[in-house]
């Protein structure tokens, strides 16, 4: 697998690199920002780019930006955003414009090297990946009437990991379920929540987070 | 001039007046032309210059106005000359009759400054006097003094005696000249009256009249004298009558005129009780300007710290240069500087006015000097603490940047170094390497999720990047009491105005779930006509303390960029914090 890197953090990105190599994963590029990226892109697709949320001209959102742009021209490209804060709002607007393939994480994360690589492959495969941070701070808002604290523990740890952008078959092998319970648990959440089942894992975490949100 | 110079003169006046009146009575009804009752009306026109002209001359020593109306006066004591009958008064008659309206022609040109000030005026003086006594000679020397209207004269001494081949011709010759420099001199009284502003025609307007009918009745004369060779007796008399009550009428004209100058100091009465009344800076310059009759009328006000004339809203005034037709009055208090009326140029003729009115209006001014002084002050307070909250928002945002290019940026790249050092194959073979690269793991992350606070904290960078609703929302999702935003602009406000209100809207927040007890909290931000109106809303237990540190400092933020704060919260329903904020430049 080939993937790209987008940091003008120098030592970081090397670093990253060498983690990505270690477990397997081809670097093809390393750039210093947006445009770069985009050229590097554009030359020759890869599986996946990394790329980091403040970079220059003006260290706000050209990751972001770089990351929707790549998401619009070249829909096979899974992008996992890297940044120090992590909001609510980026990942939303990260997820609502594509089908999947797209991760928003904090940089934090590489202190676990599977964590980091796992999150890669996850977009690469056009998987969604939401850093558990958001997912926690959405969890735990304080709502005047809130339906979340109706819910079990365990339906309460089932969501989490719905809204971090696992599967059914990933939430069920973290927290060591049957397939059928998970599935159970993932019906009784949506009821109790009054959501709509989702057809996709994608559009489930867009549900859920945008139930969190509200 | 010394009173008795004036009286000498007003003496002399008198003396040839009553001169001239005995002489008439001597001659009594003779002649065609019965000059003797025309003296009488000529004996008026002198004494009534000679009187206003000492007058002037008394009240306004520096203009030549004064001087000019007596010359002008005693010139009129001269056509006695020609009743006295002897061939030297003949001669001398002769030679001076053109000198009244010579003089008289002058004073016209220069009134009201009392010297020729433009090129019209100098070139009118010198074709005036120029031409006056040659062409007197000629008459003298060429005409029979019957054609000049003295059949019964003696001979002079230099004439010829009889009629002239040529005296006809002379006669016709001069009255042109004479209609020609009537004509140069309507026209010098029209422009002036056409050229200058409102406070200056007030002083013009009796004189210039008075002196535009007595130049239209004098054309009117000269040109039926020379195109008819004998004019009905009634109409020739009638017009030096009519010419001569006209003149008596000037130095009405210009009494009139000083008289006024007198009523508006009489004016300046009526100004004293106006001031009594509440004043606003407008209205003080309007009075001013009523009384001074010059609508343009600019009051402005010295600053001694500033050293700068300033007007009433504290901005500064350049005071116009010297010479121009502004003119500056500086108004002076204990001596020093306090004010300046900037005036039309004209008003310099009434210097004393001027001054009464500045001395009357001194307190009010003076009082208005203070003010603009501390608006002036206000202005540059409210400058200046606009410049320090942007400075300090300026601080935050280069602190944020530099912990997140900094120490941030370092401890992520320790998390990351540590993270490849843990999936080691040596330290995943040994436990107690493993536990201590984990106890370290976790250390580096709660480092960094303080870090992010901290940083968040001085400066939420969420805001700056995608504005003011997404940041309004993030703050309502860590909010540790239930928070909603009901509305929040879409589109981006000035920095100022988004830092502020998220500033406002953090703050209340904070301070609903410290001090309000309060169970839910709505948040919404619109957009108005003048900016933006944020309004933070809590069910808490109310009774909230505008004047605390908290409010107190949050209504200085928002006063900071011009706008306006306001806290209700009456015990047991709540606390609702509004704020206005304009989004002008």
């Amino acid at each position: 697998m080939r993937v790209m890197i987008a940091d003008d953090a120098v030592l970081f990105r090397e670093g990253l690199a060498k983690v990505l190599q270690a477990a397997g994963i081809q670097v093809a590029a390393q750039v210093s920002d947006g445009e770069q990226l985009l050229d590097r892109v554009r030359a020759d697709p890869p599986a996946a780019v990394v790329v980091d949320i403040r970079m220059p001209p003006t260290h706000t959102r050209e990751g972001l930006e770089a990351a929707q742009r790549i998401r619009a021209d070249h829909p096979q490209v899974g992008v996992l955003v890297l940044s120090q804060y992590v909001e609510p709002h980026h990942a939303v607007q990260l997820l609502q414009d594509g089908a999947g393939g797209v991760g928003y994480l904090l940089k934090d994360r590489v202190a676990d090297v599977h964590e980091v690589v796992d999150a890669v492959r996850r977009v690469a495969a056009g998987g969604s990946v939401i850093d558990p941070e958001v997912v926690a701070q959405l969890v735990g808002r304080r709502r005047t009437r809130d339906p979340i604290q109706e819910l079990s523990e365990r339906e309460r740890q089932v969501l989490a990991l719905m809204a971090e952008g696992r599967s059914n078959q990933a939430i069920g092998e973290r927290l060591f379920l049957s397939p059928k319970t998970v599935e159970a648990h993932v019906h009784s959440i949506f009821t109790r929540l009054g959501l709509h089942a989702a057809p996709d894992d994608h559009r489930r975490v867009l549900a859920v987070l945008a139930f969190l949100r509200a | 001039m010394s009173p008795r110079l004036r009286l000498a003169l007003a003496l002399v006046a008198l003396a040839a007046g009553l001169v001239n009146l005995a002489l008439a009575l001597r001659v009594g009804d003779a002649g065609p032309r019965p000059l003797a009752y025309l003296l009488v009306a000529i004996v008026g026109v002198s004494w009534s210059f000679v009187a206003a002209g000492l007058l002037a001359w008394s009240r306004r020593p520096e203009n030549r106005t004064g001087a000019l109306m007596v010359a002008v006066g005693l010139a009129f004591a001269l056509p006695g000359l020609r009743l006295i009958g002897t061939p030297l008064s003949t001669t001398l008659d002769l030679l001076l009759v053109t000198l009244p309206a010579a003089v008289l022609a002058h004073l016209i040109a220069v009134f009201p400054d009392g010297r020729a000030t433009t090129r019209l005026q100098r070139v009118f003086l010198v074709a005036n006097y120029a031409t006056t006594v040659p062409l007197a000679l000629v008459q003298l020397l060429l005409v029979d003094p019957g054609l000049l209207g003295c059949a019964e004269c003696p001979d002079d001494l230099l004439g010829t005696g009889g009629p002239h081949p040529y005296g006809e011709a002379v006669v016709a010759l001069s009255n042109l000249w004479q209609v020609v420099l009537a004509g140069l001199l309507l026209w010098i009284v029209v422009t002036r009256w056409r050229q200058a502003a409102l406070p200056r025609r007030r002083s013009l307007a009796p004189v210039a009249q008075v002196a535009v009918v007595l130049l239209v009745l004098f054309i009117v004369r000269q040109t039926l004298r020379s195109a008819m060779s004998s004019l009905p007796p009634w109409i020739d008399v009638g017009l030096d009558l009519a010419v001569l009550t006209t003149l008596m009428l000037w130095p009405l004209g210009f009494l009139v005129g000083l008289a006024r100058t007198r009523l508006d100091r009489s004016a300046v009465g009526d100004l004293a009780i106006e001031l009594d009344q509440a004043w606003s800076p407008g209205r003080l310059e309007q009075a001013l300007a009523r009384v001074l009759h010059d609508p343009t009328v600019q009051l402005v006000y010295w600053l001694p710290d500033r050293q700068a004339f300033v007007d009433a809203a504290g901005r500064p005034v350049e005071l116009p240069p010297e010479g121009g037709d502004r003119a500056v009055t500086v108004l002076r208090h204990d001596g020093d500087t306090a004010a300046a009326l900037v005036h039309d140029a004209a008003l310099g003729d009434e210097p004393e006015l001027v001054q009464a009115v500045a001395a009357t209006a001194r307190l009010a001014i003076e009082n208005q000097r203070l003010q603009a002084e501390v608006r002036a002050q206000l202005e540059e307070v409210r400058a200046s603490r606009a410049r320090i909250v942007a400075f300090g928002d300026a601080e935050r945002r280069r602190v944020e940047r530099n912990l997140h290019d900094g120490a941030q940026q370092r401890l992520v790249n320790l998390s990351l170094t540590l993270g490849i050092a843990r999936s080691q194959p040596a330290a995943a073979s040994d436990g107690e390497l493993t536990a201590a690269l984990d106890e370290a793991a976790d250390e580096l992350r709660l480092a960094l999720a303080e870090l992010r606070e901290l940083a968040r904290g001085i400066h939420p960078v969420i805001l700056s990047e995608a504005g003011l609703g997404p940041a309004l929302a993030a703050l309502a999702e860590r909010s540790p009491i239930p928070a909603t935003v009901v509305a929040a602009p879409p589109d981006r406000l000035p920095a100022r105005v988004e830092e502020t209100a998220y500033y406002v809207a953090s703050e209340a927040l904070a301070n609903a779930a410290k001090h309000a007890q309060a169970t839910a909290v709505t948040i919404s931000a619109r957009r108005c006509d003048r900016g933006l109106v944020v309004e933070i809303g809590d069910d808490g237990a109310g009774g909230a303390d505008a004047n605390g540190s908290g409010l107190r400092g949050l209504a200085d933020r928002v006063a900071a960029i011009d706008g306006r704060l306001e806290v209700r919260s009456p015990a047991g329903e709540g606390t609702w914090i509004t704020a206005e904020l304009p989004c002008g430049s």
